[in-house]
Parts: structure tokens; sequence; C-alpha cells
């Protein structure tokens, strides 16, 4: 297992290198430069272009990456050009709202979708199941904008039960943290509801789908066969076997938790590490664009390694064995 | 079963639904009594992007700038009436040649951290933006025809400012927010952690940066105007449109921008001010010049004759916006109509395309992503121009992209027309959108030349007396109007709600309803 590791942390090396080549030539094939947003009649193209040269944006592409690279391999992801504060800084700085809302949004939603994927494989095509399926669908064809701005209008306008927008009440920052969290929670529900509505069409889906499958297996007959109550062939062999592709899918979604949910940061003016990125995006804010990158190439990594190994643990068949 | 839930649905369907009401009557204007005024109160303010660095020298974005507006001060500002008015500078004067200005500063003004403010720290500022080294996009403010502006201090409280030549908008230059030279000397001002826990001499102080959050400011006691009446200003970043309106009907924040869909609604509604205003832009419709389609004049022209404006401006805006006829904005003091308008008139159109033996005619307007009014207005231009025979297509870019176009330094570039606008400033040069000599590099994209009109533009600048200056300009309107290098499409105008609980505002203006700050307040 040990080696196994090392061996899977060696490879990282060679893809994050493939990953930064790649990203950053592409991200420079994009029209427009990071001063295309000063454009106005009385600046002079002379001077963005002096501020491009400051930034060492005039040289070859080539040296431009390798320059990069070098800072890199000693801790610098350089400067955002917006801020001019450290990248490094700027993604940690969002890093806790982000994972303020996605954690507990992930949890919630694998908690309701898993159960719930089960109930409707068991009681397949009764009316619950029906129910569920319509639901399902109607969730992934709504769209997150149109929901979270209706939850706002209701809770918050009509209601006034909950806040609209924002992590905390204004000027909150000097009250007691029980305050504070409690003011959080409220900040939460809305933005946290619409996140959870949304995906449990998908998890739902593939569970009922890996739990019908199991279920029609020969093991689940013996099982049966063998006089077992229904609770313990359900919960003891059907859903561990039914839990693999699951476990795929939640290692693969890992990063997003990281990522952040760009359209719901920004109908709730939460302050996440989505409006970061695409911010970078249309800024063409070069250091901060590759810093995110190379965060979140490493994030799928790990993720992907932990689902690996989470499958030796779900399914004994697979060992990670000495070569 | 699946009807049962259809009808859940359409139950949640209709709660969102019957939110809107039934009949829309606007209300008047209600302004609370400052005798109301919560000592303690605080205002909040929505900013639509991200803040990116709090000082005045080196921030390009409005978010930035308004929450400088509060902490910084310039040596001039302005006022309703969009005069400059001294600040910092108590008052200036002018050598006759109209090359040495001089200001006399304030005294006893202090910085937020209690030193005083000097002309050491003007010089400072200056000195600052003009550093080649500093990424201050600023610098061309104070670059004449090649030459810096030199600015220099004669004692602690007199500023001297040495132009290379005579320049009109200079005195427009000197609201650039001054930055402390005791906080900031010796230090890279590109990375300075000044840039996010700022000192000013404004009537706020800076409190706390909650990224991507919010900032908020709190009353400077010492303001030398007086003490502010707010306690605190807070200022949201909230960067989707409709969720700052859901916000604003929340009670969360006291001030929005309102798009023309929203405007009958908000104005109806009970609890909010609704303001329109002016704004100091005009959109346009641009060709470039150096395409053949669109060299000869009477081709402009019919394109001109063949826009109907009452219908965009009625079809788009409801009401927001006026037609445009010229480059400049009806607010501006150097603003004039005498110009020939092209009032519509298909038949003129046609039979102008006929005289320059023009058939078939067909191009590409661009317009950027995100701008539904110009994206909108692409649609119904090319409805227009299908009423003459002049075939249009619409590409919609992102900013950059179409940037990357339209500002490429090689002649000629390669686009046939642009929807766009222009923010103008507060002095009427347009030096850099219209001089021949601002084309590849420069803002007169569209390879626009006319002798008459750089003669124009150059007296316009050098010449100091507002009433000479009025007669240029509305004569140089005049010579562009007939060239129609642009069709003027509208100028639109500004909508901004306010709660109620807001008093204290200034008149309605492109310089916002904030420009007095310390006077503001909101009611308990």
């Amino acid at each position: 297992m040990k080696s196994y590791l090392r061996q899977r942390l060696i490879q990282f090396i060679p893809i994050i290198l493939g990953v930064s080549l790649l990203s950053f030539f592409v991200m420079h094939l994009a029209p427009g430069d990071p001063t295309a947003l000063f454009s106005d009649p009385n600046v002079n193209p002379i001077e963005l272009a002096r501020i491009r040269a400051n930034w060492g944006l005039d040289k070859p592409i080539v040296v431009q990456y390798f320059y990069w690279l070098g800072n890199v391999v000693r801790g610098d992801f350089g400067t955002s050009y917006t801020t001019g504060q450290p990248v490094l800084q700027e993604i940690l700085a969002r890093l806790p709202a982000t994972l303020m809302l996605m954690i507990p949004a992930y949890i919630l939603t694998l908690l309701i979708t898993i159960p719930l994927g089960v109930i409707c494989a068991v009681k397949k095509e009764s009316w619950f199941d029906n129910l569920v399926t319509f639901f399902s669908f109607a969730g992934m064809a709504t769209p997150s904008f149109w929901l979270g701005l209706v939850l706002m209008l209701v809770f918050a306008v009509q209601l006034h039960w909950l806040p609209a927008v924002g992590m905390y009440e204004s000027g909150i920052t000097g009250a007691s943290l029980f305050v504070r969290g409690f003011d959080f929670i409220r900040h939460l529900i809305l933005p946290l509801s619409t996140m959870v509505l949304l995906s449990l069409a998908g998890i739902t889906r593939y569970q009922r789908a890996a739990m019908l499958e199991v279920l029609g297996q020969d093991f689940i007959r013996t099982a049966r066969a063998k006089g077992l109550p229904e609770r313990q062939v359900i919960f003891k062999h059907a859903l561990k076997n039914a839990l693999i592709p699951i476990v795929t899918l939640i290692g693969l979604s890992l990063p997003d938790l990281f990522g952040g949910a760009f359209i719901i940061e920004t109908i709730f003016a939460w302050p996440g590490m989505g409006r970061l990125g695409v911010m970078a995006i249309f800024q063409r804010n070069y250091p901060l664009i590759m810093g995110i990158v190379i965060f979140s190439a490493v994030l799928i990594m790990l993720g992907n390694l932990l689902a690996d190994m989470a499958y030796a643990w779900v399914d004994p068949r697979i060992r990670y064995a000495k070569k | 079963m699946i009807k049962q839930a259809i009808a859940v649905f359409l139950l949640l369907l209709c709660l969102t639904g019957c939110a809107a009401p039934g009949k829309l009557t606007a209300k008047a204007i209600k302004l609370p009594d400052p005798a109301q005024a919560d000592p303690n109160g605080s205002l909040i303010l929505a900013l639509g992007g991200e803040i990116s660095v709090i000082n005045p020298v080196l921030s390009t974005d409005t978010s930035s700038s308004a929450v400088e507006g509060v902490i910084f001060n310039g040596l001039t500002t302005i006022n309703e009436s969009l005069e400059v008015i001294p600040e910092l500078a108590s008052s200036w004067t002018v050598s006759p040649d109209g090359k040495i200005w001089t200001f006399k500063l304030r005294p006893g003004v202090k910085w937020h951290d209690g030193q005083l403010f000097t002309a050491a720290d003007v010089v400072f500022t200056y000195d600052t933006i003009l550093n080649p080294k500093v990424n201050s996009v600023r610098r061309s403010d104070y670059i004449i025809d090649g030459e810096e502006i030199k600015f220099r201090a004669l004692d602690k409280l007199t500023v001297q400012a040495i132009l290379p030549k005579p320049f009109a908008p200079f005195l427009t230059r000197t609201m650039m927010g001054i930055i402390p030279k005791h906080l900031l000397e010796g230090k890279d001002i590109n990375t300075a952690s000044f840039n996010r826990a700022p000192v000013g001499t404004g009537p706020f102080k800076f409190k706390e940066w909650v990224t991507g959050d919010h900032v908020s400011v709190v009353r400077n006691d010492n303001y030398y105007k007086g003490r502010p009446m707010l306690a605190q200003i807070i200022m949201k970043i909230i960067p989707d449109e409709n969720s700052t309106l859901v916000a604003l009907e929340a009670g969360e924040v006291d001030e929005t921008g309102v798009p023309p869909k929203d405007y009958q609604r908000l104005k109806a509604k009970a609890g909010i001010n609704v303001f329109e205003y002016d704004a100091l832009t005009y959109t346009y419709l641009a060709f470039n010049l150096a395409n053949p389609k669109f060299q000869d004049k009477r081709v402009r022209q019919a394109l001109a004759y063949a826009t109907d404006k009452e219908q965009l401006v009625k079809l788009i805006f409801k009401g927001l916006a006026s037609p445009a006829y010229a480059p400049s904005a009806p607010i501006s003091w150097a603003y004039s109509d005498a110009v020939e308008k092209y009032s519509y008139d298909p038949v003129k159109a046609r039979q102008l395309l006929a005289e320059a033996g023009v058939k078939n005619l067909s191009f590409t307007i661009l317009t950027n992503q995100g701008n539904k009014e110009r994206e909108k207005a692409a649609v119904v231009l090319q409805q227009q121009f299908k009423k003459v025979g002049v075939k249009v297509d619409i590409r919609v870019m992102e900013w950059s992209a179409l940037l990357k176009i339209v500002n490429s330094p090689q002649a000629p570039k390669d686009f046939d027309a642009v929807l766009m606008g222009w923010a103008l400033g507060l002095d009427p040069d347009a030096y850099s959108i219209w001089h021949s000599s601002q084309y590849p590099t420069g803002f007169n994209f569209i390879d626009y030349k006319n002798p008459a009109v750089d003669r124009l533009l150059a007296r316009g600048r050098t010449t100091l007396d507002q009433a000479q200056r009025k007669k240029i300009y509305a004569q140089l309107w005049q010579v562009i109007a007939a060239d129609q290098p642009y069709i003027f499409l509208w100028y639109p105008k500004s909508v901004v709600a306010i709660r109620e609980r807001v008093g204290g505002l200034s008149r309605p203006g492109p310089a916002g309803l904030m420009l007095n700050i310390e006077k503001l307040f909101v009611t308990k």
C-alpha cells in the first residue's frame, strides 16, 4: 500500500507539469490581454503597453512560461494583476467561504440521495419512486439562478424569514461567536438549499440504478433464499455493493468542493472560489488563472487517489499489491 | 400520481408569480427629515463587482473607486452642476500663459492616522503616478503631447503644477485622490499592503475588508468639512443585478441601480425612492473607415437616415433613454444640438445608396456580450437596415476578444462596424477619440481623418476660456455629425433606487446622489 501511494504521488509531478504547460499556452491563445479592462478614452494605449511590459508580457511566451515555472518551483505563484496580492493568498482567502458552503451541501446531498436511491430501487415503480423520479428530472431541468432567485423572493422578500445575500449580516463582525454562528447559518440556508435541491437528481438516479442492478443478482437471491430478513439483505448485502459506482462519482466530484459553484455564489453574493476563477478568466489575470489551475489539478489527483483507495475498502476484491 | 406532482409544482410557481402586483402606479419621492437621523446609523451600499485595490493611483474599476470616494480626497472635486470646486486645495490661480497652476492647500487637514496633510503628499501622489514602474493607467492624464506635467511644493501648503503647454482639461485631473507620503514612500506601491488597508483624509476611515464580501468604513470625527452624520458605511459586493434588487427589496441594501425592466415596478413600491438622471455616456454604431464599404460619406449618411432612433429608444428603454445626434451628452456644458440630425427617412436612405452606386450592401456589426441593451439594439438595427436593402449580420463577442480587434495596433483593422459606447469625462476634450494621430494605436480605431476636426480638437484643449471652448466644440460636433463616422444612437438615463430611510442626498446627476457624503444619514 505504501509503495503504491509513493508511486502515485511521483506520478503527480509529470502530470502537473503537463497540465501547467497546456493551460499556460491555451490561456494565452484566448484573445485579449489583462490591460483590456482598462480601456477608456482617457488612457493612452502607450501606458497599457508599459504596464504589460512591467508584467513581463512583452517577452516571448515560452520565456514567460519558464519564468513562471522557475518561480513556482521556489513556491512563488506570482501576484494577481488586479489586486497586487500574492496568488496563493488570494486563493486561500476564498477557500473557507467555499468549503463552508460546499461541504455541508455535499454531505447533505449524500445523506439524502443515497437512502432515497435505495428506497426507490427497493420500491421500484411505486408512487414514491415515481414522485422522486419526477422531482429528480424537474431538478435537473431547473436552472440554478432561477431557483435561487425564487427562493430569495419567497423567503427574503415576501416572508422575511431569511436573508437574501451574503455570508454575514453587515456589521456583525464585533458580535459574539454564538451570534455570528447563528447568523451564518441563517445566511447559509438559501444557497445550501438551492445547491442540494438541484444536485439531488444525479446521485439519486445513480444510486437507484446501481441498487437495482445489485438486487437482480444471484447472491441476493441466495441471501433471500436462506431466509435472511429483507432489511439485512438490502443494507448488508446489496447496499455495500451498490455503493461502488457512487464512490467513483464522489471521488470525481471531490474537486468541486474547492472549485465552488459560480452561479450560486454569484446569485447569493457568496465570496467563494467559483467567482474568483471565472473573474480571473474574464480579466485574463494570468498568474491567478494558473494558480487556480494548479491548485485544482492537485485536488483532482488527490480526489482520484482517495476514490481508488476507498474502492479497496468497499470492494475487498481490489487490493493494491506490491509489484 | 403525476397529476398531484404537477399540482404541487404549479403551486410553487404560483407562489412566486403571485408576488407581482396587479397594477403599477408611480408614487412621489419621499425624503426623510434630518431631525430623525440615527447618530449610530449604517448605510449599506451594493457594489456590482469585486474590489481590487483601495488606492486611487492604481484602481481601474468602479467598485474600488466607490470605496476610494469616501476615504480619499483630491485637490478638487465636483459639485451637482459638474463644476470643479475646491477640496484639499482651498483655491488656485493660473498664470496668464495657462502653463503654471498654483494651488493653495487647506491648512490643518489630517490623515486618518493623525499626521498632518501637506504639499509633500500632493507632489508624492503625482510623482508616483508618473513613475513608469507604477502600474497606473492614469499616467497619461498628466502627460501632454509626450511631456510630463511637473509638480513641486513651494512651501508646506502651496503646490505648483507646471504644464508644458496650456491644457484645458487639466483642472478635471486634479480630482485624483491624494495618498499619504509618510506611509508609502520607498515602498513598492503595486503590491503595498496599504492597498488593502488604506489611510486617507476623507469623511470615512477604513475599518475592514472581507475579500469578496464587503468593505466597511467608519466616521472620521476630524473630517475637515465636519463630522459625518453616518456612523458607518458598508459596501457589499453583490455581483448579480437581480440579486441586488432582491436585496434592496428585502431591506439588506439601501441603494442600487435599476435596469429598465424593473423601473415601473420599483417606482410603485412602498419604502423605495426611484431617481432618474442623464448619464455622461453615449452609445454609437462606428464604421471602420479603412474598410472600402464605408469610405463614401453618402453610405454612412444613408445608414443614418435608415436608423429610426425614436423606435430604438422606445423598444429597448421604454423611455429611459433619448436619441443621440452628437458625440457629447446633453448634460455636458459643451453640448450643442445644432447638428445634422438625419431624421428617419428610408426613402432618402435608398436614394443616397443609389447615388453612391452601392448595391446589396452587407456588413457585420460586432458588439460585446453581457450588455443586453446593445445586443437588442443590434437586432433592431438589423431590421431597420433591412428595410433599405442592407443586410446585417450580428456577432456578439466577449469583451476582451472584441477589444483585441478594435484596439489592434495593425492597420487596417479587421471589422465592418461596432456597436459600443463611450463614457465621457467631465471635460469635453475628445482628442483621443477623433484626432487622426490616434490611429491605429489610440481610440480613433475607425481611422477617421478630417483636418478641420484635428484643428478644432487642438484648439479646444488649449483654450482655457469656457465660453470660447463652447463655441469650438459646437463647431466640432457639427463637422463630425456631417461626416457620420459613427451613427450616434442614444443617451441612456441612469436609474437609481434608494430606500426611503436614506436622506441628505444631493441633486440627481451624473455625479450620483451622494456627493455630500458627510451629510448623508439614515433614519432609525
